[in-house]
C-alpha cells in the first residue's frame, strides 16, 4: 500500500510539472497552430540550463530565475527565425519543427555532452507523509509548478497581454483590424511556451537526468495530455496532465512502467476514437 | 522538349543508373555505396508511403514506422523463430504489415488531420512498447538477428542466396521498383483521381458520391503494405529488425524525407531519401554533430521551397520546356513523374 501512495503521489508531482510543460504546447498549438515537435526539447534545454547554472554558480536557486528568462529569449528567437516564415502551413511545421528538434539535441550533445547526468536537489530533507518518508524537494516543485501554472492563468485573464492573446486566438483578422499587433503577439505566445517549458525544466532537473534526449519521453505525454484535456482547451489540458501521470504511477506500482506506459497509450487511443475533442469538451472553449 | 518529355527522360536516365550501378558506382567511388544506395532505396519506400498518405490523401501520418516494423519483425521473427524459407517469411512480413494498417487505419482514418496525426503516432507507440518489452519473442533493444535462408535451392547444392551481393542487389530493386510501380498505377487510375479530390476537398468529395472513409482506408492500406515491405527487404538487407526502428523519430524521418523531397510527386520521396542518407553517410565522417547541419537544411528547404525538391524540378522544366503541343495546362505536369 505505501508503494501505491508513493508512486501515486510522484504521479501527481510528475503530472503537475508535465502540465506546466503541456501548457505551453497547448498555446502554442491553440495560438500558432504549430504541432510542435521540438517542444520535448524545450524542456532538455531547461534541464541543461539549470544545469549549467548550478556547475556556474553553484547555486540552484538561481536558475529558476534566469532559466525562464533565457527559454524566452531563444524562443522569441526561434519564432522569427523559423516559425514566421512559414506561418499558414501547419504541416511544414511539423517538420520544421522536427528540425530544430534535431539541431537543438545535436547542441546540447556537442556542448554538454553524450553522457547523463544527475543533479542533487537543493533541499535534501525528508518529511513523514501518510506514513513514508516524502523528499520534501518533489513537494516544492509540485509547489512550484502550480504557481506557475496559476500565474499563468492569471497573466491570460487579467493583462493586457493574455487579453491580446485570448483576442487573437478567438479571430487574428478582427484582432489585427482592432490595432492588435498580432505578429508580436505570436512572438510572445512562442516565447511564453518556450519559457514555460524551461521552467518545467529546471522544477525536473533534480528528479529526473539531465540528458540531452530526455525531452523525446516527455513529448508523446505532453501530447497525450493536450489531446486528451482537448486541443486547445488549456484548464484542460492541466487536468488530463495530472491525471494521466497519476493513472501511470498507479499503474507502475503494479506492473512494470512499460506495461503503464502502454496502459495509458490505449486509454489515450480510446479517448481520440470516442471523443475527439477532449474528455472534457462541452465544458469551456 | 516538353515538361513531359523532359520528365520521361530523366525516369529513363534514372531506372538505367540504377540497373548498372553496381557496374558504375565501384568503377568511381567505394563499392560500399552500392550497399548505401539499395538502402536507400529501401528507406525511399518508407517515405514514399508517407508521401503516398500525405501527397495524395491528405493524411499526414507520423507512424508509418509500425508498419515498417511489422514487416521487419515478420520477415525476422519468421525465420529465426519459426523456421521458415525465404518467401514464406517474406509473406509473413507483408500480411503482417497489411493486416496491421487494415486495422490501424479502421479506427485511425475517421480522424483526420491533428487528430490522424496523433493517433497514428500513439498507435506506433503502443507496439514499439511491445515490441521493446516482449523479449522472448522480438529480442527488445537487442535486436534479432538471423542467417539468410536460399531464395530458391535445386540440386545438389545449387542455390540462389542474398548472401551474394549482386542478387540481393538485383533483388532489392525489383522489389523496389514493383511498388514503384504498383504506386505509379493506382495513381494513374481513377482510385488515384479519387485520392486527390479527397485531398483537395474531403466534403465535395462525399457530395459527388465517393466514399470518403473507403478511400481514405484504402490509401492507408495501400501505404501499410508498401512500408511493411520497406520493413521487410530492411530485415533481409541487415539480417536483423530491433525495435528501435519502430520509434516514432523513424516516423518522423520518413515524413522529413518525403516533404524534402516534394510531396505529391511520386519519385520525391527517393530524392529526398538519397540526399539525406549521402549527407548522413558523407558528413558523418568528417564532423562529428553534421546532425546541426542536417537540421539547418531541413529547415531551410521548408522555408525557402516549402514544395520540396520536387517543387523546384518542376519549377526548373517548366521554365527550360517549350509548352506541350495540346498545352492542356502547366498545373497537370505537377503531379507526374
Amino acid at each position: 500500500m505505501e508503494l501505491v501512495i508513493a508512486l501515486g503521489m510522484n504521479g501527481i508531482v510528475w503530472g503537475l510539472i508535465i502540465a506546466l510543460i503541456a501548457l505551453g504546447l497547448s498555446i502554442i498549438f491553440g495560438l500558432l497552430d504549430i504541432i510542435n515537435i521540438a517542444h520535448g526539447d524545450f524542456f532538455m534545454v531547461g534541464t541543461v540550463l539549470a544545469w549549467a547554472v548550478f556547475e556556474g554558480t553553484g547555486n540552484y536557486w538561481l536558475a529558476f530565475a534566469i532559466v525562464p528568462i533565457i527559454g524566452f529569449g531563444l524562443g522569441a528567437l526561434i519564432e522569427y527565425a523559423v516559425i514566421q516564415p512559414i506561418k499558414n502551413a501547419a504541416a511544414l511545421s511539423i517538420v520544421a519543427t522536427f528540425g530544430l528538434s534535431i539541431i537543438l539535441q545535436e547542441s546540447v550533445r556537442a556542448t554538454y555532452g553524450a553522457a547523463p547526468s544527475r543533479l542533487t536537489a537543493p533541499i535534501e530533507t525528508t518529511i513523514p507523509l501518510f506514513g513514508l518518508e516524502y523528499e520534501v524537494y518533489r513537494l516544492f516543485a509540485a509547489f512550484i509548478s502550480v504557481v506557475a501554472i496559476i500565474a499563468f492563468f492569471i497573466f491570460l485573464h487579467r493583462t493586457k497581454m493574455g487579453t491580446w492573446m485570448r483576442a487573437v486566438r478567438y479571430d487574428p483578422e478582427t484582432a489585427t483590424a482592432m490595432g492588435i499587433p498580432a505578429r508580436r503577439v505570436y512572438q510572445i505566445t512562442f516565447a511564453i511556451g518556450f519559457a514555460m517549458a524551461a521552467l518545467g525544466g529546471v522544477v525536473a532537473g533534480p528528479i529526473t537526468t539531465v540528458d540531452f534526449q530526455a525531452g523525446v519521453d516527455v513529448l508523446p505525454f505532453c501530447f497525450m495530455a493536450v489531446i486528451i484535456g482537448g486541443l486547445g482547451n488549456l484548464e484542460g489540458t492541466v487536468a488530463a496532465a495530472v491525471m494521466l501521470a497519476f493513472f501511470e504511477g498507479v499503474m507502475a506500482s503494479f506492473a512494470d512502467p512499460t506495461m503503464a506506459r502502454i496502459g495509458s497509450l490505449c486509454l489515450m487511443s480510446l479517448v481520440l476514437l470516442i471523443r475527439p475533442h477532449g474528455i472534457f469538451s462541452g465544458a469551456t472553449r | 522538349m516538353t515538361a513531359q518529355q523532359i520528365n520521361k527522360w530523366g525516369l529513363v536516365l534514372f531506372a538505367l543508373f540504377t540497373l548498372a550501378a553496381p557496374l558504375i558506382l565501384p568503377l568511381f567511388i567505394d563499392a560500399f555505396w552500392v550497399d548505401i544506395y539499395s538502402e536507400m532505396l529501401i528507406w525511399s519506400l518508407l517515405a514514399a508511403s508517407v508521401n503516398l498518405l500525405f501527397g495524395y490523401v491528405g493524411l499526414l501520418s507520423f507512424g508509418q514506422a509500425l508498419f515498417f516494423g511489422m514487416g521487419m519483425y515478420g520477415v525476422a521473427i519468421g525465420v529465426a523463430k519459426l523456421g521458415l524459407g525465404f518467401w514464406p517469411a517474406l509473406g509473413l512480413g507483408i500480411v503482417l504489415s497489411t493486416a496491421m494498417s487494415a486495422f490501424a487505419g479502421a479506427l485511425a482514418v475517421r480522424l483526420t488531420w491533428h487528430y490522424f496525426a496523433i493517433i497514428t503516432v500513439v498507435f506506433s507507440l503502443i507496439f514499439y512498447f511491445t515490441a521493446l518489452s516482449w523479449k522472448p519473442l522480438t529480442g527488445g533493444d537487442d535486436g534479432l538477428s538471423f542467417s539468410m535462408p536460399p531464395m530458391l535451392t535445386w540440386g545438389e547444392d545449387g542455390e540462389l542466396s542474398l548472401t551474394d551481393p549482386t542478387v540481393q542487389y538485383y533483388f532489392i530493386i525489383t522489389m523496389v521498383g514493383l511498388c514503384y510501380v504498383l504506386m505509379g498505377v493506382i495513381l494513374k487510375s481513377p482510385l488515384g483521381w479519387a485520392f486527390r479530390t479527397v485531398r483537395e476537398n474531403a466534403m465535395r468529395a462525399s457530395l459527388i458520391g465517393l466514399n470518403v472513409y473507403l478511400i481514405r482506408l484504402t490509401a492507408f492500406i495501400v501505404a501499410g503494405f508498401i512500408a511493411g515491405m520497406a520493413g521487410a527487404l530492411f530485415a533481409f538487407f541487415g539480417r536483423y529488425a530491433s525495435a528501435s526502428y519502430m520509434f516514432y523519430h523513424v516516423s518522423g524521418e520518413a515524413v522529413v524525407w518525403a516533404i524534402i523531397g516534394g510531396a505529391g510527386t511520386l519519385l520525391g520521396p527517393v530524392v529526398g531519401t538519397s540526399l539525406l542518407i549521402m549527407l548522413r553517410e558523407e558528413l558523418s565522417t568528417l564532423w562529428e554533430h553534421y546532425l546541426l547541419l542536417v537540421g539547418v537544411i531541413v529547415i531551410l528547404v521548408v522555408v525557402f521551397a516549402p514544395k520540396g525538391i520536387g517543387g523546384l524540378w518542376h519549377g526548373l522544366v517548366n521554365k527550360v520546356a517549350k509548352p506541350a503541343p495540346d498545352a492542356v495546362d502547366a498545373k497537370d505536369g505537377e503531379d507526374r513523374s
